[in-house]
């Protein structure tokens, strides 16, 4: 439900074989397939499609939630709150916002968990203790950790005084250049643990011939990780980038917490932050939830394109 | 993997269409339910606010009715969370769920909850609009809705005031007992001394940030002293980007340009951890800071350095709310007039040392004000406090006058006069419509 | 690997890895140490402990204004609803959608895939009001646990675990005469244990860091769980303790060490190649 919470492991894995063929062939089974899983549907509906239509619907709509029983006018408003929306030099900044952070985000998280998990996948001493490190700020609740990265990044703190005079002015947070930059690195650092454990699970399919004949054919170890790794990782490597775009365009707890309230100068104020401010604190819910409905459209077009782009033909 | 995200894709627009036809309003409460409600008796749940010293008043006020009052029992409990507790009540209202009475609903608030049906107009109950007159006097205006109901009971004010370090002042050479802080060039002037001599690292820290209610605690209190008295708002047209909000606003740019004020947030209180010899409180700061700092009063500074029988000063207030979701009103409304009560609202005075808003305050208690003459200056302003503006698009005219203010005041960007003069636009049509 | 083993690179992955390790643990290390000063010290040196400078007061004070022991019974029973839901109903759809075969199959995958990218933010307010009001579950465990009770993220591991198993297996046993539940309980189950740990671990630090949806559907103080009451510390009353930071940061190492401690009890079965299955070459 939340972010925290994780993966379509199989997102972006075809399938080791499509089940069956379509149709009713066994009455039985169809009918189990449907009780089993009406749990599952039920719960959806309940907490995913209705609050989904629910929101689609108060876009279209100068919303307004009331009491039980009180009555005020809600019109119909057609596009208004898109048109709003898009116009809003707020919600505009929140996407470039949001797209700064995907920028220095999404590469690193790639590049870094891909080496990490490579160099963490051979390692035979401490291997526990490896993995506990880096997983434990993923365990971690982002409520906890932003104290300390306060704590370090301050304009007093720890960071600053070992730059000393490289230390930036005005400093990290408050820098409007940095800010957006500084929660990139929080959010790498604190996902990075979960897609090094994805990359390490794809890692042990990776057929191991096909070293012994890069090896074979006088290949360095950096050649082999680059014609050998890389592709074989591809089904991965896509899934990380497309939960990495999902975690970035959700962003809300970190700069709410690390920035007050997406300061300095609005630079890293993200949709979901406007989202909050219009929905919950300033009581117009529909125009919110257009803002939601963008962000949600603009997050599949880029997993799609992710999909396509880096996915190549094997998938 | 393509053929699955066009299926995604049409699911989405499936569900969008199918279920915009399920979401109906729903609820049953019609205005009957509403009347019988309104006399009804028996057990109440009511919520108090969080800090220590509210928490042992609302305690023993509800222990007092309690032990008067066994059929008609109230149940107490601290207010969940705290920057957030607007929202809690926000949704509560939706839900359903809310309290009978909340001691603690900011006035920023109460236009939004007003719209959503949650507050019971007091003035509505026979003795209602008198009794909010009787005990508050003209203060009660500003809390009064644009028809003329009372959504929210006028409770308790925290006129702002600068608190000082006198150990801070004496260390940075200047006059610990007689500070001169009254006219902005004054102000400016000490404020240097401080930074310069190394006494403190800032000379006064208010929140840096860009929250809406900020607004309340730098712009806002200057603004009410310099411009005599006048709200943000007047009358549907946003006042500040007048001379008074314009000097207001370069006073707090030079500040922030000087270094004066961090623009940093600070973990925890910058007053209590000396890292600012000067913060902009109200009375609650007496007991808060009892023995932690050797602190003095003035009040906010002006550009002429009006004298303290001329200053107004926002207010602070914290109000009352009796929510429509209360099933026994009857009983929460004879609580609530039990809790402002004179001998209520004395108890809460010395408890809290915040100002019930009470007509002659100064008088009705003025034992309390010779026994504590620290509190005798936030006692004369508390008669002089400027509040939000009233309505539901308060939070939105704040935070759109914040978001000037933290990029062109705080950050320094731009021309400070382009900036107001383009969220005062903004807010004329805001308060303009509806 | 027919490699001829050098020693150049192994040292260089123990520098990068160790270099990585520090990175990642450096700021645990330091909430402790923050946790325990009584002044907040920010220079170089107070990132090691000094004896003169070390205090549990900050833990006592957080004590003595949260009822901590309520706080974590409250976050067990909210997590434990959680996870038995997720389990439960995650294996039955899990099974559904790899072994079953039925029409839907594939629109109902598609709709798991499709929950994780919506925001919740924009779900939460109509999801509010359809729990308290609609159903009347406000200040409620129940009411707590029902938006997580069932993670289609679990769903989506159990069915691909599932779908590792061969069929004939499960045909076999068909013949043999059992029950679909009892293939699901007695032999699916059973095999997929590894995806049951790593689904039970996954599953247990949602609930236990969630802060808003508890936050806004709970009210009373006795219901809340340790991540809400631990937020409601550092923004009222923190704030006016003698040393916020070490109050802030102890409040992160409470809430942090449960979560730690059962990693570390169980990280010996949540081994990498758990999912392996999953993410396939």
């Amino acid at each position: 439900m939340t972010t925290s919470t994780t993966v379509p492991v199989a997102a972006v894995t075809p399938s080791p074989r499509e089940p069956g063929s379509r149709g009713a062939r066994r009455p039985l089974t169809n009918l189990l397939g449907y009780v089993f899983s009406a749990p599952y549907l039920v719960f959806i509906a309940v907490v995913f499609a209705y609050p989904l239509g629910f929101a689609v619907y108060m876009s279209f709509h100068d919303y307004f939630f009331t009491a039980p029983g009180v009555s005020v006018e809600r019109p119909f408003v057609g596009l208004a709150n898109y048109t709003d929306a898009l116009t809003d030099p707020a919600v505009r900044q929140s996407f470039v916002n949001v797209a700064v952070f995907l920028v220095i985000n999404v590469p690193l998280t790639v590049a870094l968990s891909l080496v990490l998990a490579t160099l963490l996948d051979r390692v035979v001493h401490a291997k526990a203790f490896l993995r506990v490190s880096f997983y434990l700020p993923y365990l971690t609740s982002s409520v906890a950790v932003v104290g300390v990265w306060l704590f370090l990044f301050n304009g007093g703190g720890i960071v600053n005084r070992v730059l000393g005079p490289l230390a930036p002015d005005p400093t990290w947070l408050i820098n409007e250049h940095l800010a957006m930059p500084s929660i990139a690195l929080f959010v790498t650092w604190k996902q990075l643990g979960f897609y090094i454990l994805l990359y390490l699970a794809a890692l042990q399919n990776v057929a191991r011939d096909l070293y012994e004949a890069a090896a074979t054919d006088g290949a360095s170890r950096w050649q082999s990780f680059v014609n050998v790794t890389i592709p074989s990782l591809r089904p991965a490597t896509v899934l990380v980038l497309i939960l990495s775009i999902i975690t970035g365009a959700n962003l809300f707890t970190e700069p709410y917490l690390l920035t007050g309230g997406g300061g300095p100068n609005g630079a890293s104020r993200s949709p979901v932050l406007v989202m909050y401010q219009q929905g919950i604190e300033q009581g117009q819910p529909g125009y919110a939830a257009a803002i939601g409905v963008l962000l949600v459209i603009g997050t599949l077009v880029l997993s799609y394109l992710s999909n396509r782009f880096a996915g190549g033909d094997n998938t | 993997m393509q053929r699955r995200i066009t299926r995604i894709l049409a699911a989405t627009a499936v569900l969008g269409l199918s279920l915009t036809a399920a979401c109906g309003g729903g609820g049953s409460g019609s205005s009957g339910a509403q009347d019988a409600a309104k006399s009804a008796r028996g057990p109440i749940t009511v919520w108090y606010s969080n800090n220590e010293q509210e928490v042992a008043w609302g305690k023993s006020m509800v222990s007092a009715w309690n032990a008067a009052h066994p059929d008609q029992v109230v149940t107490g409990q601290e207010i969940p969370a705290g920057k957030s507790s607007e929202e809690v009540i926000g949704a509560a209202i939706t839900a359903g769920t809310a309290p009978c009475l909340v001691f603690n609903t900011a006035p920023s608030a109460v236009g939004q909850f007003q719209r959503q049906g949650g507050l019971v107009d007091l003035s509505t109950f026979p003795d209602g609009a008198a009794y909010v007159t009787e005990r508050s006097g003209d203060l009660a205006k500003q809390y009064q809705s644009a028809e003329g109901g009372y959504y929210q009971m006028p409770w308790k004010s925290n006129p702002v005031m600068i608190f000082y370090n006198k150990d801070l002042f004496k260390k940075a050479g200047l006059d610990a007992d007689n500070p001169q802080l009254a006219t902005y060039d004054q102000f400016l002037e000490a404020a240097r001394k401080i930074k310069s001599s190394g006494a403190a690292k800032y000379a006064i820290n208010p929140a840096p940030t860009s929250e809406f209610y900020q607004t309340q605690f730098d712009f806002m209190p200057l603004y009410s002293a310099e411009s005599g008295g006048k709200s943000i708002v007047t009358d549907g047209k946003a006042t500040f980007n007048d001379p008074a909000g314009l000097a207001v606003a370069n006073f707090w740019k030079t500040i922030y340009g000087e270094g004066l004020a961090g623009k940093e947030t600070i973990q925890g209180d910058a007053f209590a951890s000396k890292t600012a010899a000067m913060a902009i409180v109200g009375p609650w700061a007496i007991a808060v800071y009892k023995g932690k700092v050797n602190w003095g009063a003035v009040p906010v500074p002006t550009s002429t350095g009006m004298p303290i029988g001329d200053i107004h000063t926002f207010s602070d207030a914290k109000n009352v709310g009796l929510f429509t979701a209360c099933q026994n009103q009857g009983t929460a409304w004879d609580v609530l007039k039990f809790a402002t009560s004179a001998e209520q609202d004395s108890a809460l005075l010395t408890q809290t040392g915040q100002m019930p808003l009470r007509k002659d305050l100064s008088t009705t208690y003025a034992d309390y004000f010779t026994k504590n003459p620290s509190y005798k200056e936030f006692g004369d302003l508390a008669a002089r406090t400027v509040e939000v503006p009233s309505g539901p698009k308060t939070v939105e005219i704040l935070q759109t006058l914040r978001d000037a203010y933290t990029r062109s005041v705080i950050s320094g960007q731009g021309d400070v006069t382009t900036s107001l003069n383009e969220a005062a636009a903004k807010v004329d049509s805001l308060a303009g419509s509806r | 690997m027919s490699r001829p083993r050098t020693r150049g690179p192994a040292v260089l992955r123990a520098v990068v890895l160790g270099i990585g390790a520090l990175a990642f643990l450096f700021p645990f290390y330091y909430m402790i140490i923050g946790s325990l000063q009584r002044e907040p010290d920010q220079t170089v040196a107070g990132a090691f402990p000094h004896p003169g400078n070390l205090t549990f007061a900050n833990y006592v004070t957080i004590d003595s204004r949260i009822d901590l022991l309520r706080s974590v019974i409250n976050s067990g029973i909210f997590t434990a609803g959680v996870i038995i839901g997720t389990v439960v109903f995650g294996t039955l759809a899990g099974y559904a959608l790899a072994v079953l075969q039925w029409r839907g199959r594939g629109a109902v995958f598609a709709l798991a895939l499709l929950v994780q990218v919506v925001p919740f933010q924009l779900l939460i307010i109509p999801l509010y009001v359809l729990i308290a009001r609609s159903y009347g579950l406000a200040d409620n465990y129940l009411g707590m646990i029902l938006p997580f009770a069932i993670s289609s993220t679990a769903v989506i591991i159990f069915r691909q675990y599932f779908l590792q198993l061969p069929q004939a297996m499960f045909e076999a046993a068909r013949i043999d005469g059992a029950s679909e539940l009892q293939l699901l309980t007695k032999i699916a189950l059973p095999l997929v244990r590894p995806a049951l740990v790593t689904v039970v671990l996954v599953t247990f630090i949602g609930p236990w860091n969630e802060f808003l949806w508890p936050f806004l559907i709970t009210k009373r103080a006795d219901l809340q769980p340790l991540a809400v009451s631990l937020a409601n510390y550092l923004t009222n009353v923190a704030n006016s303790t003698a040393n916020p930071f070490g109050a802030l940061l102890a409040g992160a190492v409470v809430l942090v060490v449960p979560v730690v401690v059962l990693f570390v009890v169980f990280q010996r079965q949540f081994v990498s190649s758990d999912l392996s299955s999953g993410v396939k070459g």
